[in-house]
């Protein structure tokens, strides 16, 4: 379950536009697709949650739970 | 539904549950849904705060003000799911979410992984009930809180959150549910 999880994100998601990211929003987009944990990706982004899943879906990386 | 009928929601669960048509249907299967004062100061988008300001106004939502003997058994939670081996480490926010349910019987609304695999593995969380939007949504339409065809409602969600419920276990609730009608 987990491991079919991060492979859906990492297959949707948008890398080009996660490359043109600032570093923070990059590591954060990146960790997130690997975990799948809003709240530890948000902190990383220094974003509230809300808006770091703003930007999650803006990058196309679907939320899988 | 728990016993209480009470639900304490997280940020995770309420800003995907905030985005659809039938984000409501929630306040037909709770008396009330709690949300701790930390969601708000996580939600910053017009449309959900002013969805949790409406729905706050009118006694659907209303704002949980954690105690210390809560903090201190979400704490314990923390460190817990980092020492059992293959469980994925909890953090404070959906900790905090988890004790509540343990302590006052409310049912829990996270889309967190972890909270999820905590309730079923932690000793000390036997009994809590943890629903994502996948078994919300379920129980809306087995109510009637939510009229339609299962599949397409279940779309709508994903299209409308960009939320992706995992194939085999939403097939799982399409059967149970078309075993139903």
């Amino acid at each position: 379950m987990e491991e079919e999880a991060r492979e859906i994100r990492r297959r949707e998601a948008n890398w080009s536009f996660i490359e043109s990211q600032p570093p923070r929003l990059r590591a954060a987009l990146k960790y997130y697709i690997e975990t799948g944990d809003l709240y530890v990706a948000s902190r990383i982004a220094g974003l509230t949650i809300e808006e770091f899943n703003e930007l999650r879906k803006k990058a196309g990386i679907p939320n899988v739970s | 539904m728990s016993l209480s009928g009470f639900a304490i929601a997280d940020t995770c669960f309420l800003i995907d549950w905030a985005y659809w048509r039938y984000r409501d249907a929630l306040f037909k299967l709770f008396k009330t849904v709690f949300v701790p004062e930390a969601v708000l100061r996580e939600v910053k988008s017009e449309q959900t705060i002013e969805w949790v300001a409406t729905a706050l106004a009118r006694g659907y939502l209303a704002l949980y003000t954690e105690t210390r003997d809560e903090i201190d058994f979400a704490i314990r939670i923390v460190e817990r799911s980092r020492l059992v081996p293959g469980l994925r480490g909890v953090d404070l926010p959906e900790a905090l979410c988890l004790a509540v349910g343990r302590l006052r019987g409310y049912t829990v609304l996270t889309e967190n992984r972890g909270a999820l695999m905590a309730a079923e593995l932690l000793e000390e969380l036997t009994g809590v009930v943890v629903w994502r939007a996948l078994e919300v949504i379920r129980e809306a339409l087995k109510r009637g809180a939510i009229a339609g065809d299962p599949e397409q409602v279940f779309k709508l969600y994903e299209e409308e959150t960009k939320h992706r419920f995992p194939h085999s276990e939403l097939e799982a609730i399409l059967n149970e549910l078309r075993g139903k009608a």
